[in-house]
Formats: C-alpha cells, sequence, structure tokens
C-alpha cells in the first residue's frame, strides 16, 4: 500500500463521496419538483438521506478492490447527476 | 398521585425492568451463567424461559415509557435505558456477579461443569 | 485494497478512528457537557442564579430593550470587509426572544440590514443582549456563559470560525464516526455474544478492548443517531444547495410560503405602529390550549419591525416533546388580527423537526438528559479506549523496533483525554478567581482554556518517553491529579466568591449549582481512584515491560486481527 494509494483512496472517498453525494441530493431536488413536491420537502428528504448514502461511499471507497473504479463511480456518477439535475429544471416541458 | 409523581414511578419501573431484561438475556449465555452461578450451564427450558422474560420485561419497559411519556420521547428513554442497564449489567457481571444471582435464584440448577 | 472487506473496514477504522477521534472526543465530551449548558451558566454567572421563569410581557418589558439592540462589533468589521463603508445607523430587519423551560435570563436578538451589497440583497449582520426578565436589567455584555456560548459551540465548530472551517472538520469527523460504528461492527465477529463482556482484571490490551467494544455497541444507536442528526442539522452549511443550484427555487418558495400565510416576503417602506404583543400572546396561548397542546412561548420573532407589512410569530416552546419549538401562530403587526396557524408539519418535515429536537434536546425530562449525558461519556470512553488500544497493540512492537509511533499517540491522547478536561476545568477556575468587573473578562476565561490545553499538550510530550520502553507515561496518572486539584478548587471558589457552597445550594434544593458542584466532585473522585490505579499499573509494567501478554485461552474472538500497523 504506497503513500500514493492511499492518499488515492482517502481523497476519493472524500472528494469523490462528496461529489457523488452532492448529484444525489440535487437530483432528488429536481426529481421531487418534477414529480410537484414542494421544495423544502423536496430539499429536507435529500439532505436526510446524503449523509447515509455519503456513509456508504465512503465505506465503498475503501471495500472496493480498485481505486480507479471508484473514483469513476463516484466522481463520475456524481458529475452525472449533477448535469442531470441541473438540466431538469431547466428542460421543456 | 400527581402527574410528575407518577411519571417518576413508572419511568422508575421501566428502568428497572429494562434492567432485569439485560440480566436475563444475559445470563442465556454460559459465560455469564457461570460467573453468576456455581452450575456451569443453565439447563435448555431455563435458557427458554430466560430469554422469554428477558424479552418480556424490557418490551414491558417499552409500555411503561409509552405511558409516563409523550410518543417522541418515550422511544429515546426506553432505548438509553437499555443501554444503560448493559453498562450495568457488564459492570454488574465484571465486579459483582452475586448481586446478579438473585435475579436467577428461581430457575433450577443447570448442567455441572465436567 | 485489503484483500477482504473485514481487512479493508479494519484499516478504515484504525486510522480514520486515530485521527479523528481527537476531535470526536472533543464532540463527545463538550456536547455532553452542552446537556447542561445553562446550569454550567449559572454557575459561571452567579447573578443570574435565580429560578427560570416565562417569557415577560413584550409590550411593557421588551420593546424599548429591543431598540437598545446594536449590531455585534466583529459582525459589523466582517461586513466593512464585504462592502466598503456602513451607513452610521442600520435599519432594523426584526427581532426576537427565545426562551426554553431551564433559562432563567432571556436571549434577545436583532438582525439589521446591509442594503449596499450588491451579491446579495438580503446581507443583515446581528446583535444581542440578555436581560434579566424580572425587572428588565440588561446584564452586562463581557460575562461569558461558559456552557451555551463555549462548551456548545466548540463541540460544533471548534470556535474555528473562519470559513467555518471547524464546522466542515466537526462534520468529518461525525461522518468518520458513523463509518467507525459500521467498520467495527463489521470487524467485531461476535458481536451480540460479547455485548456483556468486560474482563478489567485482565491484561491492560484486553481489558482495554473490552472496554471499548462495550461502549460502542451498547450505546452504538445513540453514537450514530447524534451523528446522523448533528450533520442533518447543518446540512445546509454542508449541502448549500438552496444558495447554490436551486437559488430561484428556494427564493420561490419562501415567497410563495410566505403568501399561504398571508404575510408579505418583504417590508413596504411605510412605517406603522405595532399592535399589542401581549394581546398576540394571549391569542397563541389559547389557540395551543384549543388543539390540545398548551404551553408557553418558546420563541418570538416580529418581522418588518416599524413597517406596515410587519408580522409577529409566535412559536410554542416545545417542553414537553422532543421537536424543538413548533405550532406557530402568525399575527398582522399593525391590526394584531392572526394572520395563519401553522397546520402540522409534513412528514418529511417532522422528521427533520424530530432529529433536529432530539440532538437540541430543550425538552423538560431529567431522566432522559441524564441519559444523554450518559449517552456522550460512553463516546468519550469508546474513542479514549480506542487511542488506548492502539498504543497498547504496537508498543512493544515499536520498543523493540526502535520506532516512537505509539509514544506520539499516547502523547496525543493524555491531551486529548485528561488534557480537554484540565482545560475546561482550569477556565472554570479562572473563571471564579478573576475580579467580575474586569474589562475583556471573557478574552480571559477563552485564552485561560486554550493555554491549559496547550500546557496539557507539552506536558505529556514531556512525559511520555517511557512509552518508547513499552511502559505506561507518567502523563496519565500526572494530569489525572492535576483534575483532581482543578475540579476540587472550582468547588472551593464557587463557595468562596459566591458563598453558594454544596450545603446551601442543596439546601434551598437548586441544582444548577449543586449540580454542578456534585459532578465536579464525582470527577475528582474518579479521577483520583484513576490515578491510584494507574500507579499500581506503572509499577507492574516497570517490572516487566516488554512481556508479552498472557492470552489465556477463551471462547471470544482473541484472533489476531490481520492488518498490522
Amino acid at each position: 500500500m504506497s503513500a500514493l494509494h492511499v492518499t488515492s483512496r482517502v481523497a476519493a472517498s472524500l472528494l469523490g463521496g462528496y461529489a457523488f453525494v452532492w448529484g444525489f441530493v440535487t437530483l432528488c431536488i429536481a426529481l421531487g419538483l418534477e414529480w410537484g413536491a414542494p421544495y423544502d420537502d423536496a430539499r429536507k428528504l435529500a439532505q436526510l438521506l446524503a449523509f447515509l448514502v455519503f456513509l456508504a461511499c465512503f465505506c465503498w471507497a475503501f471495500a472496493a478492490a480498485s481505486v480507479a473504479r471508484v473514483w469513476l463511480v463516484l466522481a463520475g456518477g456524481g458529475a452525472l447527476m449533477t448535469g442531470v439535475a441541473w438540466w431538469l429544471p431547466r428542460a421543456p416541458a | 398521585m400527581p402527574d410528575a409523581a407518577l411519571g417518576a414511578l413508572l419511568l422508575s419501573a421501566a428502568v428497572a425492568l429494562a434492567v432485569c431484561g439485560m440480566v436475563w438475556l444475559a445470563l442465556t449465555m454460559d459465560t455469564h451463567w457461570q460467573q453468576v452461578r456455581v452450575d456451569a450451564a443453565p439447563t435448555r427450558s431455563a435458557t427458554v424461559a430466560l430469554r422469554l422474560c428477558g424479552s418480556l420485561a424490557l418490551f414491558a419497559s417499552l409500555l411503561l415509557c409509552l405511558r409516563a411519556d409523550h410518543p417522541t420521547m418515550a422511544p429515546l428513554v426506553w432505548v438509553l435505558s437499555i443501554t444503560g442497564a448493559a453498562v450495568g449489567v457488564a459492570f454488574a457481571l465484571a465486579w459483582r456477579p452475586r448481586w446478579l444471582a438473585l435475579l436467577v435464584v428461581w430457575l433450577p440448577a443447570g448442567r455441572s461443569a465436567n | 485494497m485489503q484483500q477482504s472487506f473485514r481487512q479493508s473496514m479494519t484499516w478504515l477504522h484504525t486510522w480514520f478512528g486515530l485521527v479523528l477521534g481527537y476531535v470526536l472526543m472533543v464532540a463527545f465530551f463538550f456536547g455532553a457537557l452542552s446537556v447542561f449548558d445553562r446550569e454550567i451558566d449559572r454557575w459561571a454567572t452567579p447573578h443570574t442564579r435565580f429560578e427560570p421563569r416565562p417569557m415577560p410581557s413584550y409590550d411593557a418589558m421588551l420593546a424599548p430593550i429591543f431598540k437598545q439592540i446594536v449590531p455585534e462589533a466583529h459582525e459589523l468589521d466582517e461586513a466593512r470587509s464585504r462592502v466598503g463603508t456602513l451607513a452610521p445607523t442600520l435599519p432594523v430587519m426584526n427581532w426576537a426572544a427565545y426562551t426554553t423551560h431551564r433559562d432563567p435570563v432571556l436571549r434577545l436578538f436583532a438582525e439589521f440590514a446591509i442594503t449596499n451589497n450588491p451579491n446579495d440583497p438580503d446581507d443583515h449582520v446581528h446583535g444581542t443582549l440578555t436581560i434579566d426578565p424580572r425587572n428588565g436589567t440588561v446584564l452586562p455584555h463581557d460575562q461569558l456563559k461558559i456552557g451555551s456560548e463555549f462548551f456548545y459551540p466548540l463541540h460544533f465548530s471548534l470556535h474555528l470560525e473562519w470559513k467555518q472551517l471547524g464546522y466542515w472538520i466537526v462534520a468529518l469527523a461525525a461522518l468518520v464516526m458513523m463509518a467507525a460504528l459500521v467498520s467495527g461492527v463489521v470487524m467485531h465477529r461476535r458481536i451480540l455474544r460479547e455485548l456483556f463482556t468486560f474482563r478489567p482484571h485482565k491484561h491492560t490490551r484486553r481489558s482495554v478492548l473490552d472496554l471499548h467494544n462495550l461502549t460502542g455497541v451498547v450505546a452504538l444507536p445513540f453514537h450514530f443517531v447524534f451523528a446522523l442528526s448533528g450533520l442533518t442539522i447543518f446540512a445546509g452549511i454542508y449541502l448549500p444547495v438552496s444558495e447554490t443550484m436551486f437559488k430561484p427555487q428556494a427564493q420561490a418558495h419562501a415567497m410563495a410560503e410566505a403568501k399561504t400565510k398571508g404575510v408579505a416576503f418583504r417590508p413596504a417602506g411605510v412605517a406603522a405602529p405595532l399592535a399589542s404583543v401581549d394581546a398576540m400572546v394571549v391569542e397563541a396561548k389559547r389557540r395551543w390550549d384549543a388543539r390540545g397542546m398548551p404551553g408557553e412561548v418558546g420563541f418570538l420573532v416580529v418581522n418588518h419591525v416599524g413597517d406596515v407589512n410587519s408580522y409577529v410569530s409566535i412559536y410554542r416552546a416545545g417542553s414537553d416533546r422532543v421537536a424543538l419549538v413548533g405550532q406557530a401562530v402568525h399575527f398582522d403587526g399593525p391590526s394584531g388580527r392572526v394572520v395563519h396557524e401553522e397546520p402540522p408539519p409534513s412528514a418529511v418535515a417532522g422528521v427533520n423537526e424530530f432529529l433536529t429536537g432530539l440532538h437540541l434536546q430543550h425538552f423538560k425530562h431529567w431522566l432522559l438528559r441524564w441519559f444523554y449525558v450518559l449517552g456522550g461519556l460512553l463516546g468519550c470512553v469508546c474513542i479514549a479506549t480506542g487511542f488506548l488500544f492502539f498504543v497498547e497493540k504496537r508498543k512493544r512492537m515499536h520498543a523493540s523496533t526502535g520506532v516512537s509511533g505509539a509514544r506520539w499517540v499516547d502523547a496525543l491522547a493524555v491531551t486529548a483525554v485528561s488534557g480537554m478536561v484540565l482545560a475546561a476545568l482550569s477556565m472554570l477556575v479562572v473563571n471564579r478567581v478573576l475580579p467580575a468587573d474586569l474589562a475583556g473578562r471573557a478574552d480571559w476565561e477563552k485564552g485561560a482554556f486554550w493555554a491549559a490545553w496547550v500546557l496539557a499538550l507539552l506536558h505529556a510530550l514531556w512525559r511520555s518517553a517511557p512509552v518508547q520502553q513499552a511502559r505506561i507515561a507518567p502523563a496519565w496518572r500526572e494530569q489525572c491529579w492535576a483534575v483532581v486539584l482543578l475540579a476540587v478548587s472550582a468547588v472551593l471558589l464557587n463557595w468562596i466568591t459566591t458563598g453558594d457552597h454544596l450545603l446551601a445550594t442543596l439546601g434551598r434544593a437548586y441544582w444548577p449549582v449543586a449540580g454542578f458542584d456534585l459532578a465536579l466532585l464525582v470527577s475528582a473522585g474518579l479521577a483520583a481512584f484513576a490515578a491510584l490505579h494507574l500507579r499500581r499499573r506503572e509499577r507492574q509494567a516497570r517490572a516487566q515491560p516488554l512481556a508479552e501478554p498472557v492470552d489465556e485461552p477463551t471462547t471470544t474472538s482473541a484472533a489476531p486481527e490481520a492488518v498490522r500497523a
């Protein structure tokens, strides 16, 4: 376990995890708004679940076999979800 | 009886039941049974009785908590009573196991140590 | 990463637990103290040692006092750095008063608008005052409420306000706490079978691990829920969606909410007097009673002060339930009529309210509060025994290979455990020793806290060399004796400087001070017991430092852990 590997793993768990959670929260809110939920409720529900999701991502980041996969799923997935969440309210009805 | 006094009584009983429940559940395990009694392990029927009494005591404790407080607070009181009871039982088993013998004095002698 | 899931979780638990454990000690210890923050305030500010009472009359007492509130100096400085020059007097936006069933003194707040910020039209600064509700006297600003204004914020922000860095560090610690609980469960093979296992007579490594497992598992729901609820309380800081990606939606929602409530989102700019707020309070209480939940006012807000659009929101104190405040009734300012009575919250809002109220515990339930203290202290024991196990497990190997890692971890552990207690006690002692009217008294007290902690660190670093020979550092025992000395001194100083000795406070059943004095004495007793126990263990370790602990054949998971340091 080289220092580089450990650093990458830790960074993936925290930064990648945060990116994933941001994507999750914003996507939840965007979907909630699409389905007619009040903004406050959508936000509160998303924020309630966010930290459980972060916990899962964080633990998985260390359990997963490949760091590359962790980065891909967490950062990539986070970016994807954030993109959809950004686009959804702006999409033509 | 004034509300506050009734509440205090209910909660004391709830905590006492939580303690009894945890003692009984702890003593279903041979290691702990040995710390408290001379015999090596409880009989099979004693183990069943201990599990039953333990679970019933914890359930009764929850009911008393619900009777004493607002439904949002009662579960918190109950869960933390169990936490406190578990710590107390662990310490008793470590330092004064014989004190717990009283709660199982009604159970028959189990299998003796070989 | 590692060969197995259990091994990777062990790595996570060990290393993140070690690094963030120091922060978690602070969160758990000062969180536990915060359960009785207002009682500590009474001890630290003797002129407020009287009984709590409901909120006093707004019309008769509070209205003129609110007008005396000015913005906080440090907030004005920060505002100047944001916008340049400020108007000589800033218009007041709203006033608020907050009280709980444990507050003898009343806290008043004001928000002042900063109108010349192009980036943020809602920019504002705050002001606050504390008053004696019996007669309306404004209490001096410099009397630090050690409980609610120092220990309490310390546990969620570490008093590191720059860019809210402290909040983020505590958040990371909370996440790691949850991960440590999950990974701990994964690591602990026989978690139910060993639920009650505690063998204090075994060698240190075994008994420390037993205690670590015990305090971690039996209070697992407590630790997990408190970490999670703490994070959700400040979710707005960690996931600022309403200020960024969803700003328009958040704004639209706030405006729509105001419309549903029948209140104005912004002031009209036209002056108008306020109707009788006391009458509004009477009406609010009548409505709560009619809903089967009679209660006192917990939170009162006057919005758009002095404007024709002003409205008054009166919230019920949640002393009998977990939710903090609620069941608000909103009144039109100039006319005093009810414009909106809030319905029960939605399911999601209800869960959020429940978690927030669970964490902040303003309810009236002394048994549950003491259980919270128990949970907090169990968390501290869990973390501290984690450090001790880390050191115990590695110090023999480090001693034989000449590595000093275990020594430094041990020194930091001393600082985080007994050092932290010494810092708090020093602050209390200094609080009693300093003259009551000393200028900058609050700063002296805070300085004493941090200085004492630094001294404890230096002492720990100096007195932990024996760990490098796999013995016990005398730093632990010495700091325990310092705890005894300071705790007893604090109780004596309270007697000498206020006359409220233990027999007097017990005699008139003034529990805030009696309880805290008793807690100090119990702490002294525990520290003395620990010091004597440590002296015995130190002697044993001196006799046979490098001897391997005898692992007796047991039925427990004494299997050597797969991961090495």
